[in-house]
């Protein structure tokens, strides 16, 4: 679906923003693009949306150069959700999807009011102007717009923003939902949890260059010292050991009278990206 | 597909310019400058500038107008012209009219001199020579019409263009239109023919109201015409000035200095005997000179204006189409 090779961008003489990034996100794959601000995820997904020209290297996505693709074409098959929910605040929430779906061929799109009705949108609201509505209520619009024209691939950018836990969850059921559909997302996030529960494959940015990319599973997998911590009581008093994992394999290796919690010590995600790239997310 | 993304711009851009209340910005107006023309402006260009006072006891001067106050004495007259400051006295008690007045400016002061003797010779020997078909009110509402018209489009639609941008701007809905599948310039040109057909509009009714329908038939097209020119140029001004500038405070001090560059040297220049000799070089006067033309029933357009206000109206729309590209890729 996407591929992405020796890929080169420069805001200016001295600003290079993209240091030869190569990639590829396969269809009905969801792949997470994590790193810090200016690490360059932004100008990668401005590049892949067709926003930005003028890059070096190539970028292919449904299999045509991105250099070479008809525009309007282009556009009828992604959607694109931003960090902040862009909408017409004077407008209601219907006739901004109206509004916007009104660019896309009528056979391609979904029901505006089935879309709203799945992202649990306040019916109250629904011909309200968008000035009046919560954070979470404009995401939610703001997803049934990227939504709405039935995207092959998507691109979403920190879609848990702004969301309480339940708007979270859901919103992840909803990428989950789209991608058994077949659609390929491309999720750029600060949100290590979500990158860990939505992603195929995760991708960190540093600096301009990819410094690992694999599964969430293994990158930890390969950055884990495969370590438990036992905690127990023995002879009245709480104890704890740190040990291999492997040591486990016949059962508890130590006297003890009760046992209170073994726990891995499993890197987090963010951990990892600490790891490779020198420096926290945020 | 492109007239219907058309449509859907163009309908969302009436609305947002409804919600601004720009509509009623422009009757508002439209009704403010109707009602100064007709019971502000001609009532006082219909005044008489001087009162002139007269103190003849023997009668010697013979075509007296009927604006002249005649008066029993010289201590009457100097007691008029106490109060009236700006009034003129002629004292022809010895035959010969002599003027006293309270000195002003030099050159107003002979103006006034000039013009209370003028008023001792009513005959048709001192009677002007009328050039042109108009009447001095019909004169009086085509300068004003034209001018209030003109300050209308360079500066309430300029402004009016730019506060629905900066609104567009503050909600982000700019950087949306990146990535749908619509031609870019359709948003430009769906804002600029709007307020084209808001500012054709306004012209139209303003000529109505103002000059009244019967000559309008005659000058209505050549006035459209001039409009036309000018509210291109200045909308497409507007929205590249909203496009490039921050926010909107930086875009009011941009709006005054744009808006006072448009207009004062072409009012100097037109309305005062100050004499610039590089207004031949200045667009504005021959946009307004354009349109002042086309309220008087001249040619108002030859092949080198036409030339120049298209290239002008294509190099902006050009610019602006680049600035809004530049806006749509800025970071959130």
């Amino acid at each position: 679906m996407i591929e992405v090779k020796d890929l080169l961008f420069s805001y200016g003489k001295d600003k290079q923003a993209l240091h030869g990034l190569n990639f590829t996100v396969e269809d009905g794959e969801i792949f997470g693009f994590l790193g810090p601000n200016g690490s360059g995820k932004s100008t990668t997904q401005k590049i892949l949306t067709g926003i930005l020209k003028g890059y070096g290297g190539m970028v292919s996505l449904f299999g045509e150069d991105l250099k070479r693709v008809h525009t309007r074409g282009f556009f009828q098959k992604i959607g694109v959700l931003f960090e902040f929910p862009y909408l017409y605040a004077n407008l209601s929430a219907l006739d901004n999807l109206k509004y916007f779906s009104s660019f896309y061929p009528r056979e391609q799109l979904r029901d505006a009011k089935e879309l709203l009705d799945e992202l649990e949108f306040k019916w109250d609201f629904l011909k309200k102007p968008v000035s009046s509505y919560s954070k979470g209520m404009r995401q939610r619009v703001s997803m049934a717009r990227a939504l709405i024209s039935n995207p092959k691939l998507l691109f979403l950018d920190e879609p848990t923003s702004g969301l309480d836990p339940t708007g979270a969850v859901l919103f992840r059921k909803i990428i989950e939902n789209e991608r058994q559909k077949g659609t390929t997302v491309f999720v750029t996030t600060h949100n290590m949890l979500d990158a860990d529960l939505l992603c195929d494959r995760v991708a960190f940015i540093s600096n301009g260059n990819i410094v690992a990319l694999d599964t969430p599973r293994n990158l930890k997998d390969q950055n884990s010292n495969h370590s438990v911590v036992v905690d127990y009581l023995y002879q009245g008093k709480q104890e704890q050991q740190t040990m291999e994992a492997s040591k486990l394999k016949t059962g508890i290796p130590f006297a003890y009278d009760k046992l209170i919690s073994i726990h891995s010590q499993e890197p987090t995600l963010e951990d990892i990206f600490i790891q490779y790239a020198g420096r926290r997310l945020f | 597909m492109i007239w219907k993304s058309l449509y859907s711009v163009f309908k969302k851009d009436c609305r947002m310019m409804a919600s601004g209340k720009f509509f009623f910005v422009a009757l508002g107006s439209l009704v403010f400058y109707t009602v100064f023309i007709n019971f502000g402006y001609l009532n006082f260009m219909h005044m008489e500038i001087y009162n002139v006072y007269l103190y003849d006891p023997a009668g010697t001067q013979a075509q007296v107008s009927n604006l002249i106050y005649a008066v029993d004495s010289l201590e009457e007259m100097d007691a008029m012209l106490v109060r009236d400051t700006n009034g003129v006295g002629i004292n022809a008690s010895d035959g010969k009219p002599d003027i006293v007045l309270y000195a002003g400016a030099e050159k107003v002061d002979r103006h006034r001199a000039d013009y209370a003797l003028s008023l001792l010779h009513t005959d048709d020997e001192h009677t002007p020579e009328i050039v042109g078909g108009d009447s001095p009110e019909g004169k009086n509402r085509k300068d004003i019409t034209c001018e209030l018209l003109f300050i209308e489009i360079v500066a309430v639609g300029f402004l009016g263009i730019a506060s629905v941008l900066f609104k567009e701007k503050r909600m982000g809905v700019i950087r949306v239109h990146a990535i749908m599948p619509l031609e870019k310039s359709l948003f430009v040109f769906s804002k600029i023919f709007l307020f084209l057909l808001t500012d054709l509009v306004f012209a139209a009714l303003m000529t109505l109201f103002n000059i009244g329908p019967a000559e309008m038939a005659s000058i209505l097209p050549a006035v459209l015409a001039q409009t036309a020119i000018l509210s291109l140029i200045m909308s497409l001004t507007g929205f590249v000035c909203a496009m490039l500038l921050k926010d909107f405070k930086q875009f009011s001090l941009a709006y005054l200095v744009i808006a006072l560059f448009a207009t004062a040297p072409v009012f100097l220049s037109a309305n005062t005997s100050i004499k610039m000799l590089w207004i031949d070089y200045y667009p504005f006067y021959h946009v307004y000179m354009g349109l002042k033309n086309a309220f008087f029933g001249m040619p108002a357009i030859n092949l080198a204006y036409s030339i120049c206000a298209a290239c002008a109206i294509l190099l902006l729309f050009g610019i602006a189409s680049a600035a809004f590209c530049r806006e749509m890729r800025k970071e959130g």
